[in-house]
């Protein structure tokens, strides 16, 4: 036995037959984990593709799968998906939430649009995820919207999550609500301590 | 010296909770998740975990029970969250978690907890 | 254009950012280098502030300043025998690991991506041959990828400057390689075991022509994708995996900031990655 000489053979030169839609998503709910990962990322062409996935990720086990799906309707963006995923963040499945927040991450027009109702759910997690999204949104809005939670949001832990960012992005405009925010929570160590740190990053730069 | 990992995806978390620890005379490593967690815990020895639960890759359960499944330490681990329901806690013990606490945390709320995980002198 | 000098409080919010996307840390000994080169790209850009540049590092949608970036800010020089206390792992761990499930009557299947010009799928070829006793049981296959054509012409021409292959034991080197005017050039043996083909990461169809693979080298490729393309490449390379099956990434890449499919595995020499035994 011993190294082999180079063959063409050795790799698959037959490229699989492309299969129709309604293939697919027969595909997507076939009992093999390989088929289903296949058919979500096949799907990504097909007429409705995002409903078939969000409906095959509401009940999918299979983490690889859940994971391409999840990358597929990051790929496809559509306002369906993003509704989806929204409806992600909402889940008391921890791995299900991240997932949705790494995946709208990469979609800002989309995400942009409802950002401001995010920001303002009545559920304090959901608005927690809200600014984590915005950690890595490409959009020119992410201080503006920063500023407006930490001038009026109630929550400790969703300020808290806000400076941690404007340390990273803020400008001068941000200095006025950060020593307000400040005093707010004057017996918060955290926030004393984050604030502060933001403020001196953005005084520094 | 005893030393402790930081498990966080937010920086100034990890900064926060590292002066606080130092300040006490603690090494103090960090990662960003469970993913890097588990690697730094498979290369290094760690008297105590602070695990975040929301965390991207890899969260704060996950690293938790592949650690106690793997067998790769029974060093205490203690879990911080922004999120109180007891659902979660339950989980949190149930991966293998010693504690428990919800952010924001206190400097001296930590390093009671941290000194009383660690068999040392409580304060 | 002055040098824009950039704070102590910019370059650690910078370092931050930097290892989040790439997985590099820079601490303040390295800031004489990367002050030079974030100059470099500030003036290329026309950013008359650090907090201009920064702002568009972060913010700008094609993500084309950070590749630019991280181009300048890591040295990727390919020679014979780099990090090879990976290709110790894959004699001394991941074979012999491989080995106990597999089928004798099937070629075990090493890929490589990037293929770059050819010095680590010869690399592994050579340690193969030398360093590991179940070559005499086993048929391996070595296919080497990389997405530039040009390249692989180089790498099937196989011919190294002295500086590509000062890392090869003197032993090796008078067994695998033949002194030509251009400099060395492996011997034939060794570049009929690697075969060359091009394949682009990013693309599903390219990848899915690899199958059944073993062993991936995928050394320093993804940190220059962006986040959404170096997940996608993560899943593409679990596809073409066989189960259980392993990756190695380069020192200062790590599978936890890309993708959760993989566990890691810990051996002596490396940590490594692979695709899970039992369904998750």
């Amino acid at each position: 036995m011993a190294l082999l000489k180079r063959k063409k053979a050795s790799i698959t030169k037959s490229v699989t037959k492309t299969k129709d839609c309604s293939q697919l998503r027969a595909l997507l709910i076939a009992d093999s984990a390989q088929d289903r990962r296949c058919a979500a990322r096949d799907l990504i062409g097909c007429p409705h593709a995002s409903t078939s996935l969000l409906e095959q990720l509401a009940c999918e086990q299979e983490t690889s799968v859940r994971q391409v799906i999840l990358s597929s309707l990051t790929q496809i963006g559509d306002q369906p998906a993003v509704t989806g995923l929204v409806h992600c963040l909402r889940s008391e499945d921890v791995s299900l939430r991240n997932e949705a927040i790494e995946a709208m991450k990469h979609l800002p027009e989309a995400v942009a649009p409802i950002m401001a109702n995010l920001l303002n759910d009545p559920d304090p997690d959901v608005r927690i995820f809200s600014v984590n999204i915005l950690e890595s949104l490409c959009h020119p809005a992410v201080e503006t919207w920063l500023i407006d939670v930490i001038r009026d949001d109630k929550h400790v832990n969703v300020c808290a999550t806000a400076v941690d960012l404007l340390g990273e992005v803020g400008s001068p405009a941000a200095l006025t609500e950060l020593n307000n925010l400040k005093q707010r929570f004057g017996d918060e160590p955290y926030i004393q301590f984050t604030a502060d740190l933001a403020i001196r990053r953005i005084q520094g730069g | 010296m005893k030393n402790i990992l930081i498990i966080d995806d937010a920086s100034t978390v990890r900064l926060y909770h590292r002066n606080i620890l130092e300040a006490s005379g603690y090494e103090v490593d960090e990662a960003t998740n469970g993913v890097e967690a588990l690697e730094k815990a498979l290369s290094g020895q760690f008297d105590l975990f602070i695990v975040d639960i929301n965390m991207p890759k890899m969260n704060g359960y996950e690293f938790l029970q592949n650690l106690r499944k793997e067998n790769i330490t029974q060093s205490p681990a203690v879990m911080v969250s922004t999120e109180a329901a007891d659902l979660d806690h339950d989980q949190a013990f149930y991966s293998g978690a010693n504690l428990y606490l919800v952010k924001p945390i206190k400097p001296l709320q930590l390093m009671t907890y941290v000194r009383l995980l660690m068999g040392e002198e409580s304060a | 254009m002055t040098e824009e000098s950039i704070s102590e409080q910019d370059f650690a919010k910078f370092a931050e950012y930097f290892y989040r996307k790439t997985g590099i840390k820079f601490d303040s000994s390295k800031r004489y280098f990367v002050d030079k080169r974030l100059n470099e790209r500030m003036r290329a850009t026309d950013s008359d502030s650090f907090r201009h540049y920064f702002t568009l590092l972060r913010f700008q949608a094609s993500g084309e300043e950070l590749q630019h970036l991280t181009n300048l800010l890591t040295v990727n020089e390919t020679y014979f025998m780099r990090e090879d206390y990976q290709f110790r792992c894959l004699v001394d761990s991941v074979l012999p690991d491989i080995v106990q499930r597999h089928d004798r009557n099937k070629p075990i299947r090493i890929w490589c991506i990037p293929s770059s010009s050819g010095e680590e799928p010869y690399s592994i070829a050579m340690y193969l041959l030398e360093e590991w006793s179940g070559i005499n049981d086993w048929d391996v296959e070595i296919i080497a990828s990389d997405i530039d054509t040009q390249i692989l012409d180089n790498a099937r021409r196989g011919i190294y400057s002295e500086r590509s292959v000062r890392g090869v034991p003197l032993a090796w080197k008078r067994r695998y390689f033949r002194e030509v005017r251009e400099g060395y050039q492996v011997v034939n043996d060794i570049r009929d075991a690697v075969e060359f083909t091009r394949v682009n990461l990013s693309e599903s169809a390219d990848v899915r022509r690899m199958r059944d693979i073993d062993v991936i080298f995928c050394r320093n490729l993804l940190i220059y994708f962006d986040d959404l393309s170096r997940k996608l490449a993560a899943e593409y390379m679990f596809e073409a995996l066989r189960v259980g099956g392993y990756i190695c990434l380069g020192h200062t890449e790590s599978m936890g900031r890309i993708s959760s499919l993989y566990s890691v595995r810990k051996f002596p020499a490396a940590i490594v990655y692979q695709r899970p035994l039992e369904a998750k």
